[in-house]
């Protein structure tokens, strides 16, 4: 969800105007992608290092996503749309905002058409350290690790590998963003800002990921000659 | 309950389900006679501070209740094998309450006095539940009940010489006794019009904050001004009782409608299942479980709706408190919560003897100990004391109160912990093998802590369990399997 800023800017209006257009945003790519067939969305709303930012635009946004979680429960509810939060951990997190995640999390978790996890004050590398915290604590032994049994100890395990990550504004870096999952995901990076960020945009985000051809790092299995 | 063959009734009157005594046990009435009692039973000057001093009802009435259900029931059990052990225990158990009140007059758990005044409070409430609910007793079954209550008392006390022969000269030590030795103790008040009002929700409804304070709120006060409108007259002259309008119509009212439950079909009221029911734990193995978890999880979910769909205070939410508990990392259960769900087992704010010995008798009481590892974990419990109470009563006045104990949690974890974590663990160990096998530990779980274990991997040793219990203990850890053993309301 990037380019709230600079789409504002763009506007000469203040930087909390982008951080309210993009509720419409968040709301339109929640229905295209629950209709396009997609099992699993994840929103990247906040991360660890957002903290940084200015404090009033911190509280600005905390009571903007207070005001935009409750506004949609009960359609999140009413699309069988299971919603959760990663991360969210931080104290910093308004107890009233905190209540409401929980609170949403609680009503939604028997719905199954899709899940949206909402990366909310989340960093991949803390999950990555909490993940092996907890493998220390259970006291596994070195050589029994996997990679399954890893993930396992991530928050939320279920979670799937990513396969596509769509960054928006034209931004091309990772941001510590799920780190462990997007190990073999796709990148797309469409120059419209979160804000402009429709439906179409989205299902043209699909289809680029369509046609690209997921190897996994392997050799494409019709290669015009041979291998060896 | 079963409908035995009738035995020759010159057994001991005692035996199970004919007497008089086991037909109450499932009687609604027996419900509000039983607070009775214990109000009279509290207002006892030795009772009372024995009570204050010592029991866990204040911070864990539920558990409590439990317990003393129990313990009737095995009292009055057909196996005379099974009450005999039930009484020593009573007495192990008694024989470790002794001490002296505010006003600095002596009290014993053992003294016989007081002991006979307890069984002569549990006769008077029933006979008089009887006479409140519209249904008097006639003269005969009045005293076979006596007689079943003496045999009672000298289960206990080795002989019934504390109550009086007859039944007329019981009417006349009773009300002497009301007279001239009942007080308005703080045991008596505390019942009266503090237990009601604080009563924390059972393990049942523990999910249901807002249901269980709002119905606490209506109840509460109501069952309070019924029991002191059954107390006798000269009682409620001498501690200064409220006499409020409309409370003797409102207790009669209670006891008859509580009364007319016997036209219910047989087996709709059973205490037994609604005590059981309501300790039930949402985790447990209970298929019971399941279904109240089910529900619990329905209107977990409408609260929650509820709370967002509550329209915000403008926008400028006030956040005062900086969320301090959820933030400190770890799963660390507050020391606060730790010292008044655990360790404060008395409720009365601070940390002494009597709650670890509550802790004591709580776990004698579920792994079922026996001399002499009952008297082994006692002495592992005072041990711990005196270590506690070196190191935390930094001012000296003898207990560790909250703050003394949040100042210092850290150091709780003594050589003195581990030996008491050392008894537990030899108790489990009942074939001494220096480990813990499946079965045992799957005992000790089921009998202790009412939880079916999903991961029994082989054997649980020494150091294992007691690294385990340390970190309970030390309130280290929130929600491993000793919570409901100690935590639980």
């Amino acid at each position: 969800m990037d380019g709230n800023g600079r789409w504002a800017q763009r506007r000469s209006l203040p930087r909390t105007a982008g951080h309210r257009a993009a509720e419409t945003t968040v709301i339109d790519i929640i229905e295209a992608a629950r209709s396009a067939g997609v099992e699993w969305l994840s929103l990247y709303a906040f991360s660890t290092e957002n903290w940084n930012r200015p404090g009033s635009e911190v509280d600005y946004l905390m009571r903007l996503v207070r005001r935009v979680v409750r506004k949609h429960a009960p359609l999140l509810l009413a699309r069988g749309i299971r919603c959760r939060f990663l991360g969210a951990a931080d104290p910093r997190i308004p107890r009233g905002l905190a209540q409401d995640f929980a609170d949403l999390a609680t009503l939604t978790a028997d719905s199954r058409a899709m899940t949206l996890t909402v990366a909310f004050d989340h960093g991949g590398r803390r999950d990555i350290v909490e993940a092996a915290r907890s493998l220390i604590r259970s006291g596994t032994p070195a050589e029994e690790v996997t990679e399954r049994l890893f993930a396992d100890h991530l928050p939320f395990p279920d979670t799937p590998d990513v396969d596509l990550v769509i960054r928006t504004s034209g931004e091309q870096r990772i941001s510590n963003f799920m780190l462990w999952q997007v190990a073999y995901a796709e990148w797309v990076f469409p120059e419209a800002l979160w804000p402009d960020f429709r439906a179409p945009d989205f299902h043209a985000c699909l289809h680029t990921y369509r046609r690209r051809d997921r190897r996994f790092g392997g050799v494409p299995p019709q290669t015009n000659g041979d291998p060896s | 309950m079963t409908t035995g063959t009738t035995t020759a009734a010159d057994e001991t009157p005692l035996s199970g389900t004919e007497s008089q005594f086991s037909a109450f046990f499932d009687d609604p009435r027996w419900a509000l006679a039983m607070i009775r009692a214990t109000v009279l039973e509290a207002a006892h000057p030795q009772i009372g501070a024995a009570l204050v001093d010592n029991s866990t009802f204040v911070a864990h009435p539920w558990r409590r209740l439990r317990n003393t259900f129990l313990s009737m029931r095995r009292m009055f059990d057909a196996d005379p094998a099974v009450r005999e052990r039930e009484a020593a225990r009573l007495n192990r158990l008694h024989a470790r309450m002794s001490g002296s009140d505010s006003r600095g007059r002596a009290y014993d758990a053992m003294d016989r006095g007081a002991r006979a005044w307890v069984v002569a409070t549990l006769f008077e409430s029933a006979v008089t539940m009887c006479r409140l609910s519209g249904q008097p007793l006639d003269q005969d079954t009045m005293e076979r009940m006596y007689a079943e209550y003496r045999v009672f008392l000298a289960a206990l006390d080795g002989d019934a010489g504390g109550l009086p022969e007859d039944l007329n000269d019981f009417w006349r030590y009773f009300d002497r006794v009301v007279e001239d030795e009942l007080e308005n103790t703080e045991a008596a008040r505390v019942i009266l019009y503090r237990l009601f009002d604080h009563l924390p929700a059972p393990a049942l409804l523990a999910g249901a904050p807002t249901l269980w304070a709002a119905g606490r709120a209506v109840v509460g006060p109501l069952l309070g001004a019924i029991t002191v409108a059954s107390l006798p007259e000269p009682y409620r002259r001498r501690a200064g009782l409220p006499e409020m309008p409309g409370a003797p119509t409102l207790m009669q009212g209670a006891y008859l409608a509580a009364g007319l439950t016997r036209f219910l079909p047989e087996g709709w009221i059973n205490a037994e299942t609604i005590i059981e029911a309501l300790s039930l734990s949402p985790d447990s193995d209970d298929p019971r479980a399941r279904t109240v978890a089910a529900l619990r999880a329905r209107m977990k979910r409408a609260s929650a709706l509820l709370r967002l769909l509550t329209p915000l205070g403008d926008g400028t939410v006030p956040d005062p408190v900086p969320a301090t508990s959820r933030g400190t990392g770890e799963g660390r259960r507050s020391a606060e919560d730790f010292f008044r769900q655990v360790l404060d087992q008395t409720g009365d704010g601070h940390l002494d003897w009597p709650d670890l010995a509550a802790m004591a008798r709580e776990l004698a009481t579920r792994l079922d100990l026996d001399e002499p590892e009952e008297t082994r974990l006692y002495d592992a419990f005072a041990a711990w004391w005196r270590e506690l109470q070196a190191t935390l009563d930094t001012d000296g006045d003898g207990r560790v109160s909250a703050d003394e104990y949040a100042a210092a949690v850290p150091t709780l974890a003594g050589p003195a912990l581990i030996r008491v974590a050392e008894v537990l663990f030899d108790a489990t160990d009942k074939d001494g093998s220096g480990t813990i096998d499946a079965d045992e530990h799957r005992t000790l779980f089921r009998t202790a802590f009412q939880r079916d274990l999903t991961t029994t991997h082989g054997t649980y040793g020494r150091s294992a369990f007691v690294g385990d219990f340390l970190s309970f203990m030390s309130g280290r850890r929130p929600n491993t399997p000793y919570d409901p053993l100690l935590a639980d309301a």
